[in-house]
């Protein structure tokens, strides 16, 4: 496992400079969505704006209940929100119909879930290549076979998911966001449920697809050490991007988060959620 | 725990709502049959017995047996005289006569034709009529009316209304009668006239009916009747009235046990497929509810707390549907009785009846099939141990339970079908019985195993033509992945499938035999048959003599049928007039002819069948026991073809002059005409239906259409059972629909996965009717193959040799798969359709 990315020829361990391409693969720009109405109204985003560029790798960070996940879903078109505009490329994902942003998201965004990513009736190789059944479409069968080695999941195609480790699972569905060679992968808390050598060698394989592709990739974590993979760390805090650190280090951000939640939130959340900051080790009990 | 279980039942109602339904609809079937029969019974109890509250004894002609096939036979009349001097005995007070016939209203030209009977009895006072409004008839031209039959047709005291019998007259209304509370007697029109009128219009000359006995007071009415036994001797039969009248509302009862029968029968499996749908139910339940279950087992709830309270929301749901399904029941049973009118089977109507019987038969039915249904589920559910709460998983998929259930199912399959292969070989109709209930059971275990492969080489089939297509991928997993909620719902499916082929089957099979050979038999252009189809047939002797009359009409030969018992066994037969019967049919004897039977000595034609199976050959003597005349010695005089036999309706052939010797009974069932030399048959058939205007319930059929009058009966119980069915094939589709919106809850993430990764909405349509439409044909494929094989061996059991030959009615299996092609696309729209309502990121986030 740990010797995977060596062995394999495709993706060389180099890292070209850092968002070379200037072409812009996201803009989005005040973005509003408030979720309930009255006084127990949550604005999950307040005017958030951001830009990605094609080819990069983003981690967006941010206290427990900031609007990640809200933000992600928005970007993705999985989500409608209340105000503001995405584009994807050319395209105005917000003014798109149920059906066109489906077919946005199957033919041009990769996903990847914190848990449940794979369908337990499917084998690994068809949960891979889900997306282009979906299409009707075949997959190329040399970029399936360079995911899937160097995935490492080649003896693993024909289990069920109930028959594959986490570490694996997570595997199958990098690889099944990456089939259709999408214009984005977006990636939530894609390692929250692995150990770190698992989670290690899963952020690798991004930031490999990142370099060696140009691969766009936007990616939302709580920890430090992931973010530490991307180019380029947004932070969220109440529904705003309100710091970008660039070419970031996993310590550098886990001072800037660990501040940032003082600064913020001087007493302790008052939500639910899973403490953010494992690598600063900043989880607060109520 | 009480205060949990109603609680948990109340929270998951949206999901138990169609078990809900399915519970309701069998205890309605049920509670709607048991209220049609209690109410009918009802109604015949307090109709004979009202009758009989103020006579104490009955005196009529002695007969072998009372009733058979549910009628009562008719009596020889009594002299008159035999009245005067029973009056004179010592212990009576009263004794009279009376007259009881048949005889059609008709009010302003028009044949008031009810239901039931058309009654015409003399004035007598102690029949449980009571006026109403004017007098008793005294005058011969004088007669009282029902105040029902005058409210519904416009009748009024000084009217005069026509009353035909044997022969007719116009008589005045002097006076309206009701029953006891009532205004009449359900579906019946009553004329009373004095004694002298009914003789006359009945034609009895001097004879009466029956002596009704009022015994004196400070008599016990046993004594008297001894007494009065003595004294008149064995010729006339002496009973108690409130005997005969018991034995009348038997008789009248017994043919609604046939209707009874079969209604619980089709209630019961209503039930049975209701089941499999309950079963779902409370498996997919608890499956979900598989951490909730853990989480109570880690907290020290015992495996038993578990399964009861389990059991607990199973009670509690069939006790809601028991309750509703009562409610449902009382206006079932007049939906019932409405179905059985158009088949052509009347039960007379009265006040409802819903006894506490009805309510106990309700609650038990509900509450049992329930718990029975949702036990399996129950015990699963006790056996979820604390550990499940941690884990992510697979419930249900017990692999060494599972090859014991295939192992049993296996077992049974194969005894049900050598069962049916030698029942079938050897016509054994228990064999056949048991050999089915085996299949059935087995068929039922194997379901979890057989269904899923079933329903996955249909979905290959189906992509096969199609070509690949992921949503109809997913749905053929989805069906294996689930084997038993598959198994299950196939099976109801399946089950009702095959009950409406095997009725489709046999009927036609029966249909087609009893056509056969009709129109090469029967010669006569011309059937005159009563419209009513009464068991005896209808037609009066008048209807005869008016034909007769005709100069259009050649020959008239009428037949006539008859009960007698052969060593206790009710059998029919047919009497014809061997002069005339050469000119209309042209039957193969085997041996002798028909007018043997007419040199004026008894005699009897049987088939060949009959023949071999009785050992009896021409010569023999056959012991046939009349109610008229009790045992004789029948001399066999000839053996006919057993197939021309069949178009004459019986096995057994008499005389009408025998026939005459040995019944009291005057009616034709059928008039065979063949038109005079010159005349056309349409001239013919004109002159007749002039000639029969005023005889509503008369009718006239050319060939074609007597053959298939023959039918008529037949065809409508077929089109009431198979109507009855389809409540069956409701139930299941109600099963698929559980079915899948269960399994879409459980399946909430999935969805959500595959939305966000790019299925559209209309492939997720696409994906749940899919797998609807795969269990349909799944269902119909197992239900047309048990149906169809069952039948088979069941026709050839039967047909016992006889000439019953399998049909299988290309247009009713037609029918059967529309009817599983709509229910797999009915059944899957609502929730294809919720499904696609799904909302990806709540799904997603769905736990
Ligand atoms: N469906 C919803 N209904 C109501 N409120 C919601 C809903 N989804 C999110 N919210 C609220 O919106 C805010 C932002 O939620 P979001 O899931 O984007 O946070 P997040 O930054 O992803 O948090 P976490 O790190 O815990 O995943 C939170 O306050 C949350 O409670
Ligand atoms: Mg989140």
């Amino acid at each position: 496992m740990t010797n995977l990315l060596n062995t394999t020829p495709g993706i060389a361990d180099t890292r070209p400079a850092a968002a070379s391409t200037k072409t812009v693969a996201v803009r989005a720009r005040g973005l509003v969505k408030t979720y309930g109405s009255g006084p127990a109204a949550v604005k999950a985003l307040d005017g958030a704006d951001l830009v990605i560029h094609t080819g990069t790798f983003t981690a967006i960070m941010g206290p427990s209940g900031s609007g990640k996940s809200t933000l992600m879903h928005a970007l993705a078109g999985l989500d409608v929100l209340d105000a503001g505009q995405v584009h994807i490329g050319d395209t105005d994902v917000t003014g798109l119909g149920e059906r066109q942003r489906t077919l946005l998201r199957r033919d041009r965004f990769g996903f990847v879930f914190q848990s449940f990513n794979l369908l337990p009736a499917l084998t690994a190789q068809e949960n891979i290549t889900l997306p282009l059944d979906l299409a009707g479409r075949r997959a190329d069968p040399d970029w399936l076979a360079r995911l899937v080695d160097t995935l490492g999941l080649r003896d693993r195609l024909g289990h069920r998911p109930s028959e594959l480790s986490g570490g694996q699972q997570q595997r199958v569905a990098v690889a099944r966001a990456l089939v259709t060679r999408p214009e984005i992968v977006f990636a939530d808390e894609p390692t929250g449920n692995l150990d770190t050598r698992h989670g290690q060698v899963l952020l690798s394989f991004l930031r490999d697809a990142c370099d060696d592709l140009g691969q766009t990739i936007v990616m939302v974590t709580h920890d430090p050490l992931a973010a530490a993979h991307a180019d380029r760390v947004v932070l969220l805090t109440d529904g705003r991007v309100i710091e970008e650190i660039t070419d970031p280090t996993a310590s550098a951000i886990a001072d800037r988060m660990l501040q940032l939640d003082t600064d913020q939130h001087p007493n302790p959340h008052p939500r639910a959620g899973s403490g953010f900051g494992s690598g600063s080790g900043s989880i607060q009990e109520g | 725990m009480l205060r949990l279980v109603l609680k948990q039942t109340l929270a998951h109602r949206g999901r138990l709502l169609l078990t809900f339904a399915a519970i309701t609809l069998g205890v309605t079937f049920v509670v709607g049959t048991l209220v049609l029969t209690d109410t009918s019974r009802e109604v015949f109890d307090d109709q004979f017995c009202d009758a009989s509250t103020e006579v104490d004894i009955v005196i009529r002609d002695a007969v072998a047996f009372d009733a058979a096939m549910g009628i009562e036979v008719e009596r020889d009349p009594l002299n008159s005289r035999l009245a005067a001097h029973t009056a004179t005995l010592p212990g009576v007070s009263r004794a009279i006569p009376v007259v009881k016939g048949t005889g059609l209203l008709i009010a302003d030209g028009e044949a008031i034709v009810p239901a039931g009977p058309s009654m015409l009895t003399s004035w007598t006072g102690v029949d449980g009529f009571t006026l109403r409004d004017g007098h008793a008839p005294e005058q011969l031209d004088e007669v009282v009316i029902d105040a029902a039959t005058a409210t519904a047709h416009d009748i009024t005291l000084g009217d005069t209304v026509r009353v035909q019998a044997d022969s007719e007259a116009d008589l005045r209304v002097v006076g309206l009668v009701g029953f006891g509370d009532a205004d009449g007697l359900p579906d019946t029109t009553v004329a009373l006239t004095s004694l002298a009128t009914a003789q006359r219009l009945l034609r009895l000359g001097d004879g009466i009916s029956q002596i009704s006995v009022i015994a004196a007071d400070g008599t016990a009415t046993s004594e008297v009747a001894d007494r009065l036994r003595a004294e008149l001797g064995t010729d006339v039969d002496v009973a108690a009235s409130q005997d005969t009248a018991a034995a009348s509302a038997a008789a009248a009862k017994s043919q609604l046990g046939f209707i009874t029968g079969a209604l619980l029968a089709l209630a019961g499996a209503a039930l049975v497929i209701g089941a499999f749908l309950i079963a779902n139910t409370f498996s997919v339940l608890v499956t979900q509810r598989t951490r909730e279950l853990a989480v109570m087992r880690a907290a020290g709830a015992t495996g038993r707390q578990v399964m009861t309270s389990i059991l607990g929301e199973a009670a509690v749901l069939g006790i809601a549907g028991a309750v509703a399904g009562t409610g449902a029941g009382l206006v079932a049973a007049t939906g019932l009785r409405a179905l059985l009118d158009a088949a052509g089977a009347t039960v007379p109507d009265g006040p409802t009846v819903l006894s506490a019987r009805t309510l106990v038969v309700a609650l038990a039915v509900g509450v049992v099939v329930t718990l029975i249904a949702a036990f399996g589920a129950a015990r699963r559910a006790a056996r979820v141990s604390p550990v499940m709460a941690m884990r992510e998983g697979a419930l249900g998929t017990a692999g060494g339970r599972g090859r014991i259930r295939a192992g049993v199912g296996l077992t049974l399959t194969a005894a049900g079908v050598a069962a049916l292969s030698v029942g079938g070989a050897t016509e054994s109709m228990p064999a056949l019985g048991a050999g089915t209930a085996a299949l059935v059971a087995g068929l039922v275990a194997l379901a979890p195993v057989v269904a899923p492969a079933v329903v996955h080489l249909i979905g290959r089939g189906l992509s096969a033509v199609t070509g690949r297509s992921v949503p109809a991928g997913l749905a053929r997993e989805a069906a294996r992945r689930a084997p038993r909620r598959t198994g299950a719902t196939v099976m109801a499916l399946a089950l009702s499938l095959a009950l409406v082929v095997f009725v489709s089957v046999v009927g036609a099979s029966v249909r087609a035999a009893l056509q056969s050979g009709f129109d090469e038999a029967i010669t006569a252009e011309l059937v005159v048959e009563s419209a009513r189809g009464e068991m005896l047939g209808g037609l009066e002797p008048a209807t005869r003599e008016k034909i007769e009359e005709l100069d259009e009409v050649g020959t008239v030969s009428p037949l006539r049928f008859g009960h007698w018992k052969d060593s206790g066994a009710t059998r029919a037969l047919t009497a014809l007039d061997p002069a005339t019967i050469d000119d209309v049919t042209h039957v193969d004897m085997v041996e002798g002819s028909l007018t043997d039977l007419s040199d004026g000595r008894d005699g009897v034609v049987i088939t060949e069948r009959q023949a071999v199976e009785r050992g009896r050959d021409v010569g023999d003597r056959l012991a046939m026991t009349f109610a008229r005349t009790g045992t004789v010695q029948v001399p066999v005089v000839g053996l006919i073809d057993d197939d021309d036999a069949k178009a004459l309706s019986t096995d057994y052939l008499v005389s009408l002059a025998s026939y005459r010797d040995w019944f009291t009974e005057r009616v034709d069932a059928t008039l065979l005409v063949r038109p005079s030399s010159g005349t056309t048959l349409d001239q013919a058939q004109t002159a007749l239906e002039d000639a029969l205007e005023g005889m509503p319930t008369v009718e006239v059929r050319d060939q074609a259409s007597a053959a298939e009058a023959r039918t008529a009966s037949l065809d409508g119980i077929l089109t009431l059972i198979t109507a009855v069915l389809m409540l069956t094939v409701l139930i299941a589709m109600l099963g698929i629909t559980n079915t899948l919106a269960l399994s879409i809850i459980e399946r909430t993430r999935e969805l959500g996965l595959l939305r966000a990764v790019g299925m559209t909405r209309r492939q997720l349509r696409t994906m749940i009717r899919t797998e609807s439409l795969l269990i349909a044909v799944a269902g119909l494929l197992v239900g047309t193959t048990v149906g169809v094989a069952t039948s088979a061996l069941f026709v050839r059991a039967i047909a016992q040799g006889g000439d019953l030959h399998l049909q299988i009615p290309t247009t009713g299996l037609a029918l059967v798969a529309a009817a599983a092609l709509v229910v797999g696309i009915v059944g899957g729209l609502a929730p294809a359709r919720r499904a696609a309502r799904l909302e990806v990121l709540t799904a997603i986030h769905e736990q």
